[in-house]
C-alpha cells in the first residue's frame, strides 16, 4: 500500500451556528493527484484552511506523513453550539501555524491570488525560500550568510524557471497577467521545497487552452520533484484529465468519491451540481 | 595608467598624513606660539596687551575652544603693529585655527586615496561599485565638519543639523515599523522617553547627583557609564520593554494596535513622574548635568551608524520577511513566516534605535525631563515618516531635516511683527508660524499623496536617470 501523505479524520469546522465541514474523512497518498470537488460554498476552501492551520477545526484530527498536525475537540462556547453530525471527539489537542504546517512541507496557494504587491516576482518567490534560512539577526544583516543568500537565490530562480517566468523577474508581481499570477503563487509554493502542494482553484479565470497547460504543467511538476497533490478544481476537464481520484463535498459532507470516471456517473453528484429535476 | 593611479593614490595619502599631523600637533602649540609671536616682551610692558594674552592662556587653560579663538582674534586684532604674524609664525597659527578643517580634508583625502587604490587593485569590480556612495558620505561628512568650524556650532544651521540627525534617526526606526512591517504604532515618544532617561540616570557625574537629585538625597544610581556604553543601555532598556509590551499588544492589528501602544507611552510619561521612582527617575523635576555633545558630527555618526544597521536589516533575509508581512500576512505565513516572531522582532529593533534616537535627544537638550515626550512627539515623527514616504528610509532622513529646518528656523521670521515702511504686516505674530508650518505640510500631503520618496530610495542611480533621461543610469547606487 501507498504511503499515506495526509488523512483527515472527521473534520468538522463550525463557525457560530453554520456547519462548514461536516466530519470530513479523507486521505491523499504519495505520489496521487486527487482533487476536491464541490458546488461553490460547500467548504472546499475552508477544509484547505483546516488543513493549513489557517483555522483550527472545531473538532477532528489531521495528519501528515502518520504524525498527527492538528487535533481539536469542542471547547469553550461550542461545546453547547456544536451542531456537527460526529460525536466522537480526540482526545488530544494538537495546534499548529501556518508557518510551521509549511515547514512541515506542506505548501498551498489561494484561491483569491495572494501575493507579495509591492515586491518583484523574483523577491515573491525569495521570500518563500527563507523557511529554511539559519541565519540570524546579525548574520543576517552584516551579511555574514553570504552562501546561503547565494543558495537561495539559485533555488529561487530555478523554480522561476521551472514555471517559465524567469524572463520576467525583475517585473513587479502585480503587473503580471492572471494566469501567470497564478504561476508565480505555484512558484512561490514550490520554493518552500513541500512534499504536498494544496492548490486552491488554480485554473480559475483560465481559458480552455490555458487550463489544458495548466494540467500538463502540475502533472510535470508533480513527477519532477516527487510531488503529492491536492487540489480545488471547478473546471471539470481537468479534474477529470490528471487526478486519480476525486471527493465531492456539498453542504460540507462528503457525498461522493473515487476514481474520475465513477465519480462522473454519481447521481448524487450530478444533483449536487446540477439541482434535482422538478417533475 | 595602472601606475599613474596608484601614484596619485600615494600622493593623496601623503598629503592627508602631512595635514592631518599638522593639524593634530598643532594642539598644545599655542603657548609657546604666543611666546615666539611677542618676541620683544610687549606685552609685559603694556597691561592690557597683557591682560589680552592672559585671557588667551586662560581659555586655553578652561580647555573651551570656542573661547581660546575669540581671545586670540581679539589679541591679534589689538596689537597687530607689535607682533609678529609672519613666516612659520604665521603658517603656524593658521594651523591651529583651521585644526578641524584641516583634519577633516586630511581624512577626506586619505579615504579618496584609499577608495583610488581600491579601484586599482579591485578585479571583481565590487569596490568600485561601493566606492562613490562611499566618497559621497565621506564628503558629506567632512562638509558638515568643516561648515560646522566655518559658521560656528551655536548657529542655527548647526542646531537643525543636530536636531534633523537625531530626528532621521528616529523616523527611520519608526519607518521600519510602521513603513515596512505595516504595524501602526504610535508609541515612538514612550520608547525615546525610556532612552533618554536610561541614558541621563546613568551618565549624571557622581559628584553632581547631589544637586541633581536635591529632593531625593542624591538618587539611589551612585556611578557614572561612558557616552557610549549608556547610549547602548538607553536602547537596551527601550527595546527591553517593546518586548514585554509587544508579548500582548501584537497580537492586535492596525487601529488597535495604534491606540494600545500610544496608550503605552502616556502611561510611561505618568509613570516616570511619579514621585514614588523620585530616587530613580527624580520625580517630575529635570534630569541635568550628564555628558552633552558639542559637536554636531557626534550626532551625525551615531544616527549614520544606526540608520546604517536598519538599512542592512531591511536588505537582508529579515527586512524582506517584514515587507512581505505587510503586504500579505495570510500569505506571508503560507511561506513559512513567523509571524509573531517577526512582528516582535521588528517591534524592538525600531524600540531600540527609538530609545537611542530619546537618548541623543537628551544630549541635544542638556537637560531632560519626562513631560516634554508627549504624544504630539509621537505625531510630529509619524508627520515626517508620511512625508517622507511610508517605506522609504532616504525619504525618512530627507523629511525630518526639512521638517526640523521648517519649524525650527526658516519660519521664524512669521512668529515676529514685521513692517514694509510705515505699514505693519497683519497676522505677523507669535504662533502664526504654526499656522503657515500647518498649511504647507498639507500642501504636500495633497500633492504627494504617498510622501515626497513613496516606497522608492533616493539612489545615485536615479538621480543619474533623472539628469540624462536618454542616457538611463549610468552610476551605482
Amino acid at each position: 500500500m501507498a504511503e499515506r501523505v495526509l488523512e483527515l479524520d472527521r473534520v468538522t469546522m463550525q463557525f457560530g451556528g453554520v456547519v462548514a465541514v461536516d466530519s470530513l474523512s479523507m486521505r491523499v497518498d504519495r505520489g496521487e493527484i486527487v482533487a476536491l470537488i464541490g458546488p461553490n460554498g460547500a467548504g472546499k476552501t475552508t477544509a484547505f484552511n483546516c488543513i493549513t492551520g489557517v483555522y483550527t477545526p472545531t473538532s477532528g484530527q489531521v495528519r501528515y506523513l502518520g504524525n498527527l498536525i492538528i487535533s481539536n475537540r469542542p471547547q469553550g462556547r461550542m461545546k453547547e453550539l456544536y451542531a456537527g453530525s460526529d460525536k466522537a471527539f480526540p482526545a488530544e489537542t494538537v495546534v499548529n501555524t501556518p508557518d510551521r504546517i509549511t515547514k512541515m512541507g506542506i505548501a498551498r496557494t489561494f484561491q483569491n491570488i495572494r501575493l507579495f504587491k509591492t515586491q518583484t516576482v523574483f523577491e515573491n518567490v525569495l521570500i518563500a525560500t527563507h523557511l529554511h534560512k539559519t541565519s540570524n539577526l546579525f548574520t543576517a544583516a552584516f551579511r555574514l550568510n553570504y552562501r546561503e543568500e547565494q543558495q537561495m537565490r539559485r533555488h529561487a530562480l530555478e523554480m522561476l524557471e521551472v514555471v517559465g517566468l524567469a524572463d520576467l523577474k525583475d517585473e513587479k508581481a502585480t503587473s503580471l497577467p492572471y494566469g501567470k499570477q497564478r504561476r508565480l503563487e505555484i512558484a512561490r509554493a514550490l520554493a518552500t521545497k513541500p512534499q504536498l502542494l494544496l492548490l486552491d482553484e488554480p485554473a480559475a479565470g483560465m481559458n480552455p487552452q490555458e487550463t489544458d497547460d495548466l494540467g500538463r504543467f502540475i502533472t510535470g511538476i508533480k513527477n519532477q520533484f516527487g510531488l503529492t497533490v491536492f487540489l480545488i478544481e471547478h473546471h471539470m476537464d481537468l479534474v477529470m484529465d490528471i487526478s486519480d481520484r476525486v471527493y465531492v463535498i456539498d453542504f460540507g459532507k462528503l457525498i461522493a468519491h473515487g476514481v474520475p470516471e465513477e465519480v462522473q456517473d454519481n447521481p448524487d453528484v450530478i444533483t449536487a451540481y446540477l439541482g434535482v429535476e422538478e417533475e | 595608467m595602472k601606475t599613474v593611479k596608484i601614484i596619485l593614490a600615494a600622493l593623496l595619502i601623503l598629503c592627508a598624513a602631512v595635514l592631518v599631523i599638522a593639524a593634530e600637533s598643532s594642539k598644545d602649540k599655542l603657548p609657546g606660539l604666543l611666546e615666539r609671536m611677542d618676541a620683544q616682551g610687549a606685552a609685559a610692558q603694556d597691561t592690557k596687551m597683557q591682560k589680552a594674552k592672559d585671557r588667551v592662556l586662560d581659555a586655553l587653560a578652561e580647555g573651551s575652544r570656542e573661547k581660546v579663538l575669540r581671545s586670540l582674534e581679539r589679541y591679534l586684532d589689538g596689537w597687530p603693529d607689535r607682533l609678529d604674524t609672519g613666516g612659520t609664525v604665521a603658517r603656524e597659527l593658521f594651523v591651529y585655527r583651521n585644526r578641524p578643517s584641516l583634519t577633516a580634508a586630511g581624512l577626506f583625502l586619505l579615504l579618496a586615496g584609499a577608495l583610488l587604490l581600491g579601484a586599482v587593485f579591485d578585479r571583481t569590480g565590487k569596490i568600485r561599485k561601493a566606492a562613490l556612495p562611499a566618497l559621497l558620505i565621506g564628503l558629506l561628512y567632512a562638509g558638515v565638519y568643516i561648515l560646522e568650524s566655518v559658521v560656528g556650532s551655536g548657529t542655527m544651521l548647526i542646531t537643525v543639523l543636530k536636531k534633523g540627525a537625531i530626528y532621521a534617526l528616529v523616523a527611520v526606526a519608526m519607518n521600519l515599523l510602521n513603513g515596512f512591517t505595516g504595524l501602526f504604532s504610535l508609541g515612538q515618544a514612550g520608547f525615546m522617553l525610556i532612552g533618554a532617561y536610561t541614558f541621563a540616570i546613568f551618565t549624571i557625574e557622581t559628584q553632581s547627583r547631589a544637586q541633581v537629585y536635591q529632593y531625593y538625597d542624591g538618587g539611589l544610581v551612585q556611578f557614572a557609564l561612558p557616552t557610549l556604553a549608556a547610549l547602548a543601555l538607553a536602547g537596551a532598556a527601550a527595546a527591553f520593554f517593546a518586548f514585554l509590551i509587544g508579548l500582548p499588544v501584537l497580537r492586535l492589528k492596525s487601529d488597535y494596535l495604534a491606540i494600545a501602544t500610544l496608550g503605552f507611552a502616556e502611561i510611561i510619561r505618568a509613570v516616570f513622574q511619579y514621585d514614588g521612582l523620585g530616587p530613580i527617575t527624580n520625580g517630575s523635576n529635570l534630569l541635568r548635568k550628564y555628558p552633552t555633545f558639542d559637536t554636531v558630527l557626534f550626532p551625525f555618526l551615531v544616527a549614520g551608524a544606526c540608520v546604517a544597521f536598519i538599512a542592512l536589516v531591511i536588505h537582508s533575509t529579515y527586512g524582506r520577511s517584514f515587507k512581505a508581512i505587510r503586504d500579505d500576512e495570510v500569505a506571508a505565513e503560507a511561506m513559512g513566516i513567523n509571524l509573531f516572531r517577526h512582528k516582535q522582532l521588528a517591534f524592538v529593533i525600531s524600540s531600540f534605535f527609538a530609545g537611542v534616537g530619546g537618548a541623543l535627544l537628551a544630549m541635544y537638550q542638556t537637560t531632560v525631563q519626562a513631560a516634554a515626550f508627549t504624544s504630539a512627539m509621537t505625531y510630529e515623527i509619524l508627520l515626517i515618516v508620511v512625508i517622507g514616504g511610508m517605506g522609504s528610509l532616504t525619504g525618512s532622513v530627507m523629511a525630518s531635516f526639512l521638517f526640523i529646518a521648517a519649524s525650527e528656523w526658516w519660519l521664524r521670521f512669521l512668529d515676529n511683527e514685521q513692517a514694509i515702511g510705515s505699514f505693519q504686516l497683519p497676522l505677523m505674530r507669535s504662533g502664526f508660524r504654526m499656522v503657515v508650518f500647518s498649511v504647507i505640510i498639507m500642501a504636500v500631503v495633497l500633492f504627494y499623496r504617498r510622501g515626497i520618496m513613496g516606497d522608492k530610495e533616493l539612489s545615485l542611480k536615479r538621480i543619474a536617470r533623472r539628469l540624462s533621461p536618454r542616457k538611463g543610469g549610468g552610476a551605482n547606487g
